[in-house]
C-alpha cells in the first residue's frame, strides 16, 4: 500500500477557503465523490460526522485526519486538501488547520485503515515535508512530494497491509485455451476460500491475458501460493514462496484440498532457478514425463494459434479476390495478381512467418520460463529457415517446418536449463544479475543456433533424398505416385517432405504435359485434407478435442479449402503421434483418388477456388471429402476423450 | 521506573481516538512514558507517534514509565486499558 496509489489526483484540492468545519468536510467528501471512492455521498459524510463527533481529527501542527470505515466506502482512499488561510477544525491545540488528509476505508478493510493513517502521520511528523505540500502548486507536485517522501521513509518496497493472523493465499488459473476453466477453478478457489474463512486472491491467466493480477506486496505477505495450471505460467515472481502445482481441472474440484494442502502441508519453496527440477522432482505420479511434454507443447501451441488464423484468413481472402478479380488461371502468381489480393497475400504471410518462431519460444519458455523464450523463438526462426553453417549459399536451405520448430523449442529450453544450472556452478554469485540479460541470451543464442544449423542440412539431406525417390517412382504406378504425394504433403506441413512432394509437382508444371497437371492435382488435393480432417473431427467428435481446437472448426474449414494446410499444425503438434498418422492416410487417399480419377490441375495453388478449372472437378471434391472423412474419423477415434 | 506489558485488543488498534485519549491523559504528567513496540521507542505522549506507530490489534507492547509522578501515570494508564481506550 503507498499513500499515492490511494490518493488520486482527482482527489486533490489545493488552496482551499472554507469558512468553517463542516463546509471543509463537505469538500473533502465532494473530492472523494469526485474519485469514485465513494458510493454514496450522504452514507459516507454521516460516518464522517460521527467520528468528529467523539472528538475532532485534528491533531495538531495544522494537520487534520478525518476518517470513516463505512458500508459506502467503495475502495481505500484518500482525499486531500490544503487551506493556506487555515480554518477552525476544532484542533485540541485550539489552533487553524491547514493540512487536511480524508481516509475512506472500506468495511471490511482490516487494518488497512490503520495503516494508512501511520504512514500518514510518519511523513507528516516532517515540519518540512508539510511545508512542502502546502506550497504545492498542483495536484502532480502534491503526489510527487508524497511519493518522493514515501520511499525516503518506507523504500520502493511495499509494505505488507495484511494482519498477521489471517491467512492469505495466492493462486494463478490458467488452461491452453483459457476460456472457461481458467475462470472455473478461479471461482472455486475463491468460493471455496470464503468458506475455509481464507482470504484468496486469484489470478486468471486467460485468454484475454492475465486478470487480477497479483503484486509483488501480495506475494511477500502470502502464506502460500496455488498454481492450478495446464500451461506455463510467469513462475520467477513465486521464488521464495510454498507452491503448490497442479492441473486446472483440482482447481475446479477439489479447491478445498488444494488450500488445506498449501496451509499445512509440506508444499516445497519454489525457486525461481530450479524450475525444471522442481517441475521434474514434483511430477511424481501425479505429473509424469507425457504431461510435462503435453504442456510445454500446449503453451506453444496456443499461443501460435492466432497467428495461423489471422494469417489463414488473410491469405485465402487474397485467393478470393484474385478469383473475383478473373485471375485464377494466373498459376503461379494467383493470390498475388491483384494489387489488393497481393496485399492480403502479403500481410498474411507476415504472419505466418511468426507461427514458428512463436511455437518455439513459447514451448522453451515453458520448460526454462524467460529467460528461455528467446532462445526458442531464436531456435524456431532458424529452423523456419532452414539455416545451416553455410550463409553463402541461403538457396539451398530447406525449411525444417513445424517438426524443426518444435525440436527448436525443446532443444532452446532444455538448453537454457542446462545453462542455468551450470552458471549457477561456474558463476560467482555478483555475476547473478547479468545471467538474465547477458549470459543466457548470448550463450543461449550461440547454443541453439549450432544445434540447429547442424540439424537442418539433413532436413536438407532428406528432402534431395526425396526428390531423387519421387523421380525414381515418377514413371512407376501413378495411383502409387499419388498416395506417395498426398501422405508426403501431410508428413509435416511446410517441412522437407511437404516442401519435396510440392516442390516435385511445381517444377514438373513447367513440362506442362496431363502427367505434371495429375500430379499437381494430388499434391494439392493432398494438402487440403489435414485442416478439414481437423475440422470434421472438431464438427462430429466434439468431446475428443480442446475447446481451443473447436473453436477453430470453421476457420479450418476455410483454411483446408484453400489449400492453406498450415490450419492443421496446432492440431499435429498438441498430438503428432496421432495427428499425423491419420492426416498422412487421408492425405494418401485422397491423393490416389484424385490420380485415379485423372484429376488435373494447371495452378500451383488455390484450393477449392481453382475448382473450376481442374479436370474431373467432381472426381477431384470426391477424393478432397473421402480423403478428409477418413483422417477425420481416424484421428477422432485414436484420441482419448478430453477431460481437462 | 515502572515497566508494564499490555496485549491491544481494540479491534481498530490503537487508532486515532485511543491514541489521542491516551497523549491526552498522559500528557497531564511530569514523568515520560515510553512504549516499547515492534522494536522502536514511541513517545506516549504524542499522537502523532503514537499513531504512526501502527500498533494493531493483538500487538504486544512494553510500555515504561519513568519521573517523579510514574506510579499515578501507570495507574491512569492502567485505568484507560481497562475501559478498552473507549473503544
Amino acid at each position: 500500500m503507498k499513500i499515492t496509489d490511494l490518493l488520486s489526483k482527482k482527489a486533490i484540492k489545493l488552496g482551499a477557503s472554507p469558512k468553517d468545519k463542516n463546509e471543509a468536510i463537505d469538500i473533502l467528501v465532494s473530492l472523494h465523490e469526485a474519485a469514485e471512492n465513494i458510493s454514496d455521498k450522504e452514507t459516507y459524510k454521516k460516518g464522517i460526522l460521527a467520528r468528529e463527533a467523539s472528538g475532532s481529527t485534528a491533531v495538531g501542527e495544522g494537520i487534520a485526519i478525518p476518517h470513516a470505515k463505512n458500508a459506502a466506502v467503495v475502495k481505500a482512499s484518500l482525499s486531500a486538501m490544503t487551506v493556506p488561510d487555515g480554518v477552525d477544525y476544532e484542533a485540541l491545540d485550539g489552533k487553524p488547520s491547514n493540512l487536511f488528509f480524508m481516509i475512506a476505508a472500506p468495511e471490511k478493510g482490516g487494518d488497512v485503515h490503520l495503516e494508512m493513517l501511520s504512514r500518514l502521520t510518519v511523513m507528516l511528523m516532517d515540519a518540512e515535508f508539510r511545508n512542502k505540500l502546502l506550497s504545492a502548486s498542483d495536484a502532480d507536485e502534491f503526489l510527487k512530494i508524497i511519493d518522493e517522501k514515501e520511499i525516503e521513509k518506507y523504500g520502493k518496497e511495499e509494505e505488507s497491509v495484511e494482519a498477521k493472523g489471517e491467512k492469505f493465499i495466492v493462486a494463478v488459473t490458467a488452461c491452453p485455451t483459457g476460456i472457461a476453466h481458467t475462470f472455473m477453478a478461479a471461482e472455486a478457489l475463491e468460493q471455496a476460500g470464503e468458506k475455509l474463512g481464507i482470504k484468496v486472491k486469484v489470478e486468471t491467466n486467460g485468454s484475454g491475458g492475465a486478470k487480477n493480477v497479483i503484486t509483488a506486496a501480495e506475494i511477500a505477505e502470502a502464506d502460500g501460493v496455488i498454481i492450478a495450471a495446464d500451461k506455463n505460467v510467469d513462475m520467477p515472481r513465486f521464488s521464495g514462496k510454498k507452491v503448490l502445482i497442479t492441473k486446472v481441472s483440482d482447481g475446479i474440484h477439489k479447491p478445498e484440498e488444494l488450500i488445506n494442502t498449501v496451509l499445512t502441508g509440506d508444499v516445497p519453496v519454489y525457486k525461481a532457478d530450479e524450475a525444471a527440477v522442481k517441475a521434474a522432482s514434483s511430477s511424481g505420479e501425479k505429473e509424469g514425463i507425457g504431461r510435462q511434454i503435453y504442456k510445454h507443447l500446449m503453451n506453444g501451441v496456443s499461443n501460435m494459434l492466432p497467428f495461423v488464423v489471422g494469417g489463414g484468413i488473410l491469405i485465402a481472402l487474397a485467393f478470393l479476390i484474385d478469383t473475383i478479380a478473373g485471375n485464377a488461371e494466373a498459376g503461379d502468381s494467383f493470390g498475388t495478381v491483384n494489387g489488393v489480393a497481393a496485399w492480403f497475400k502479403g500481410i498474411g504471410n507476415y504472419a505466418f512467418n511468426f507461427m514458428l518462431p512463436v511455437l518455439a519460444g513459447f514451448i522453451a519458455k515453458s520448460i526454462a520460463d524467460r529467460p528461455g523464450m528467446m532462445i526458442g523463438f531464436a531456435g524456431g526462426y532458424i529452423a523456419s529457415v532452414g539455416a545451416t553453417f553455410n550463409f553463402h549459399d541461403t538457396d539451398s536451405w530447406v525449411s525444417a517446418g513445424f517438426l524443426g520448430a518444435l525440436l527448436a523449442g525443446f532443444i532452446g529450453g532444455y538448453l537454457t536449463l542446462g545453462l542455468e544450472k551450470l552458471a549457477d556452478k561456474v558463476l560467482p554469485k555478483s555475476l547473478d544479475g547479468i545471467k538474465p540479460v547477458l549470459v543466457y541470451p548470448l550463450i543461449g543464442l550461440l547454443l541453439v543456433a549450432i544445434v540447429m544449423c547442424a540439424i537442418d542440412p539433413v532436413v536438407g539431406i532428406i528432402n534431395s533424398g526425396l526428390n531423387t525417390f519421387l523421380d525414381s517412382i515418377g514413371t512407376g504406378s501413378k495411383i502409387f505416385l499419388g498416395c506417395v504425394l498426398g501422405g508426403m504433403m501431410s508428413i509435416d506441413m511446410g517441412g522437407p517432405f511437404n516442401k519435396a512432394a510440392y516442390t516435385f509437382a511445381t517444377v514438373g508444371l513447367a513440362a506442362q504435359t496431363d502427367a505434371s497437371f495429375e500430379i499437381m492435382a494430388a499434391v494439392m488435393v493432398g494438402g487440403m485434407v489435414p485442416p478439414i480432417a481437423c475440422a470434421i473431427g472438431t464438427t462430429f467428435f466434439k468431446s475428443k478435442y480442446t475447446e481451443g481446437e473447436r473453436k477453430s472448426t470453421v476457420v479450418n474449414y476455410i483454411l483446408g479449402l484453400c489449400f492453406i494446410s498450415e490450419g492443421a499444425i496446432p492440431f499435429a503438434a498438441a498430438d503428432p503421434l496421432r495427428v499425423i498418422p491419420s492426416c498422412i492416410v487421408g492425405s494418401a487417399i485422397a491423393g490416389g483418388m484424385s490420380m485415379g480419377f485423372g484429376c488435373m490441375l494447371r495452378a500451383p495453388h488455390g484450393g477449392l477456388f481453382v475448382l473450376p478449372v481442374i479436370d474431373n472437378a467432381l472426381g477431384y471434391l470426391a477424393a478432397l471429402i473421402v480423403g478428409s472423412v477418413v483422417a477425420g474419423v481416424m484421428m477422432s477415434l485414436l484420441k482419448r476423450k478430453k477431460t481437462a | 521506573m515502572i515497566t508494564k506489558s499490555y496485549k491491544i485488543v481494540n479491534e481498530q488498534g490503537l487508532h486515532m481516538r485511543p491514541a489521542g485519549l491516551v497523549a491526552a491523559e498522559l500528557g497531564k504528567f511530569q514523568s515520560e512514558v515510553t512504549i516499547k513496540f515492534n522494536g522502536n521507542d514511541v513517545n506516549a505522549k504524542s499522537i502523532m507517534n503514537l499513531m504512526a506507530a501502527c500498533i494493531k490489534c493483538g500487538s504486544e507492547i512494553e510500555i515504561i514509565f519513568n519521573g517523579s509522578d510514574e506510579q499515578q501515570a501507570s495507574e491512569k494508564f492502567e485505568e484507560l486499558y481497562a475501559n478498552n481506550f473507549g473503544d
